[in-house]
């Protein structure tokens, strides 16, 4: 259900387009620039994507080391995506509310999901951001929350899950109600 | 059966100790009998003893596909309805063995379809099974009941569409760690809509999805399921819907604890655990966290078995979950959980017995997370109780060792894994030697023991010494020389597998147990420093050994880089493949 909002340049896409939630297929990991590690943010992925091979320091005989700690390899591949999640890293964004040239910015990774965000950007902007199937009885008053994504598109926020959602999006805007 | 009535008086039957009873008595009361242990004391008591218990058994259980062979056990055992058989030795596991080793079942089921054609338990342990035979288990089993697969190869879904297809009476289908070929989840489609007796699923290891109509319209149906384990494509969602179709859950496995719930569907799912009374293990639970896990809470309290190996839980998110938690016996996590996670478990778990501390990130050499000593003091502290522990760390001192045998003396199975090879004891830099000396002084019940850090030849005189009821023990870089294991060998009158690798033990070592293999289940040595001419004494020898080697690809012509001992009655395997060296 994202739409296009009306001042972006690039041209509108599809509505209906829902990613199945168990897509194994459709993930890059992106290279954040504003955190020094690669996240993966697809926790559904069986990869063994650690980022070290079982071979440790030139200092020891290659043989040595081979299959070393005896963790089994089921095991290995559910654990490699874990610690990546759970360093310290921050995302921090630009957000700019309509109407207003001075932007804010706002660490992504400090929330748990979209209530937090529309939490924080409500306090930070003094306004009220609602999900998009909320009535709309005076559409001026308030505001939706909208995002530029990877494909450069204007975007809804709150359509796709959180973890989605931060791989994708780059910038965000606090757009009128009566514009969407 | 074999009536076979005694012809002497009773007066001399009882002066020649020959049992008085008529043998259906006799076979009445062995067949009581459940522990194999026990049965194959009995069977060396006299020949009618062994004629009666080999009538009496049903489930026999074989530690090494290869000691013997299925046509012996089917001429001794003619009443067998469920077999457990065990393949591969352990560090396959870690991929020490290559792949199309052996350990086939198919030759297993060859033999059982013309001696037990009422099958109904098969469980295997780190065997080869293909689709073929998964088929074969169907069709030619009428009365099969349950299938246990863990840490297997060889098959795919489609082995699983086709039990799940054939086997009207499934009571059982429990898939572990397997290398399974994941061709999609529509096996689980296969059960047809009036099958209903199923009682335990286990599927979390599966890696696709599987039709969720299907799964629930099955939990549903299947009144008196106890023990259901998904894989991580089940939804939170997905799982209250399963949960209330299934409110007598013994065992559970969750699927993923995402995406975000509405605050409804978080009441739903609350209620539908509180609604779980019988609950006593859960696994699964993958990404949990703060947010969801509180949902799980009303069914924690009976909870004696909490696996949490796929939930990378931070020290607070596991001592809130452990608040809820104080029945509980056996837990196993990730070392996320670090040593104040530990401490948690210390104070809210009095009754704990098992212990599991696996690393989120074990091949990372900067990571300077994990558990450490202190994590390990605290548990032993807090849990007296304390028999089974395995824990990776990245340091340990001997003083740390000694403090917590002495807080928990029980223990029967020691596994310590210090992550970095052959490190000391990090505060007095000294070999871990005193450390594993404590263990096996102070605990007199020991049965399993993995060693780890700097070892030197002491470790292994202490072992030797003190260890008399060990049975299982597993090296890996340590020991200084032959002498170690030599200890081991003449020390340990219990000792059943023996597993070491990367230690400089050599053929001297190797030979000082001539005696002692036959007696044993197996020996495993790996990049060690035995050389052929040592593994072709030793088969020599002992005829009823079969001493099989594999070769690196860069070795010398005279290395023997892989050594696996074992007892056979089976003589040398006539399905070796070809970089399999039977001597």
């Amino acid at each position: 259900m994202g739409r296009a909002a009306a001042d972006s340049s690039s041209s509108s896409i599809d509505s209906s387009n829902h990613p199945s939630l168990s897509c194994a297929s459709s993930v890059s990991l992106p290279n954040w620039s504003n955190s020094t590690r690669d996240l993966s943010t697809d926790l559904r992925l069986g990869l063994s994507i650690s980022p070290n091979h079982d071979f440790s320091s030139t200092s020891t005989p290659r043989e040595q080391r081979l299959h070393w700690p005896p963790i089994k390899p089921h095991l290995r591949s559910t654990l490699a995506g874990k610690a990546d999640k759970r360093r310290q890293a921050s995302l921090f964004i630009k957000v700019y509310m309509e109407g207003i040239p001075i932007g804010r910015k706002l660490d992504l990774l400090a929330h748990e999901g979209y209530d937090g965000l529309i939490s924080t950007l409500g306090h930070m902007f003094r306004t009220t951001i609602l999900c998009p199937d909320v009535n709309r009885i005076h559409p001026e008053k308030y505001h939706v929350l909208t995002y530029e994504d990877k494909e450069g598109d204007w975007m809804m926020v709150g359509d796709v899950p959180w973890e989605m959602f931060l791989t994708t999006v780059k910038r965000m805007k606090i757009a009128r109600g009566d514009r969407c | 059966m074999n009536l076979k009535r005694n012809k002497e008086s009773p007066e001399s039957d009882e002066l020649n100790g020959v049992s008085p009873f008529p043998d259906e008595v006799l076979e009445r009361v062995l067949s009581l009998l459940k522990s194999h242990k026990d049965r194959s004391s009995v069977s060396l008591v006299c020949k009618e003893w062994y004629n009666a218990e080999r009538w009496s058994r049903t489930h026999v259980f074989i530690g090494n596909c290869y000691s013997v062979s299925p046509e012996i056990v089917a001429r001794r055992f003619p009443n067998i309805r469920s077999v457990t058989l065990k393949g591969k030795p352990r560090f396959s596991d870690f991929n020490l063995v290559p792949m199309n080793w052996g350990a086939d079942v198919r030759s297993w089921l060859d033999v059982f379809a013309t001696a037990y054609p009422f099958l109904e338990e098969l469980r295997l342990k780190r065997m080869t099974i293909t689709d073929e035979s998964l088929e074969s288990l169907g069709r030619k089993f009428p009365n099969f009941k349950a299938l246990s697969l863990l840490s297997c190869d060889g098959f795919s879904t489609d082995g699983l569409g086709a039990i799940a297809t054939h086997c009207k009476n499934l009571t059982q289908l429990d898939i572990q760690e397997n290398g399974i070929d994941d061709l999609g989840g529509g096996w689980l489609s296969c059960f047809p809509e009036n099958f209903t007796s199923l009682e335990i699923l286990n599927f979390a290891n599966l890696n696709s999805d599987v039709n969720f109509e299907a799964l629930e319209r099955l939990v549903s149906r299947c009144k008196s399921l106890k023990v259901l384990k998904v894989n991580k494509n089940i939804m939170l969602d997905q799982l209250q819907r399963l949960l209330v179709h299934a409110p007598r859950l013994m065992e559970l496995g969750t699927g993923s604890f995402l995406p975000e719930l509405t605050a409804c569907q978080y009441a739903e799912l609350e209620s539908a655990f509180n609604n779980c009374k019988n609950l006593h293990t859960l696994s699964g639970l993958w990404d949990a966290t703060t947010l969801y896990l509180p949902a799980l809470y009303p069914a924690c309290t009976s909870l004696t078995f909490l696996n949490l190996n796929d939930a990378a839980l931070q020290s607070g998110e596991l001592a809130k979950l452990l608040a809820h938690c104080p029945l509980l016996r056996r837990l196993w996590v990730l070392d996320t959980v670090e040593d104040r996670g530990l401490e948690a478990v210390g104070s809210s778990c009095p009754l704990l017995e098992e212990l599991r501390v696996f690393p989120a990130d074990p091949f990372d050499q900067d990571i300077v997370h994990g558990v450490t000593e202190s994590g390990f003091i605290a548990v032993s502290y807090g849990c007296p109780k304390l028999h089974y522990v395995l824990y990776f760390c990245r340091q340990m001192t001997n003083a740390a060792v000694a403090t917590i045998v002495q807080n928990c003396p029980d223990f029967t199975h020691f596994r310590l894994c210090i992550m970095d090879p052959g490190q000391p004891d990090y505060l007095t830099n000294e070999p871990m030697d005193e450390a594993f000396g404590a263990v096996v002084k102070t605990c007199t019940k020991l049965q399993r023991l993995a060693v780890s850090g700097l070892l030197t030849d002491l470790t292994f005189e202490y072992i030797g010494n003190y260890a008399k009821n060990l049975e299982t023990l597993s090296v890996a870089f340590a020991g200084s020389g032959d002498w170690g294991m030599q200890c081991v060998l003449s020390g340990c009158p219990k000792l059943r597998k023996l597993e070491i690798r990367d230690c400089p033990f050599g053929n001297a070592a190797l030979l000082s147990g001539l005696e002692k293999y036959e007696s044993m289940r197996s020996l495993w040595m790996s990049a060690c420093n035995v050389t052929m001419n040592g593994c072709r004494l030793l088969a020599r020898e002992m005829p009823r050994l079969n001493v099989e080697v594999m070769k690196d690809e860069e070795s010398e012509d005279s290395q023997a880089d892989k050594v696996y001992v074992y007892r056979t009655v089976a003589g040398p395997r006539t399905d070796a493949p070809p970089f399999v060296l039977t001597l």
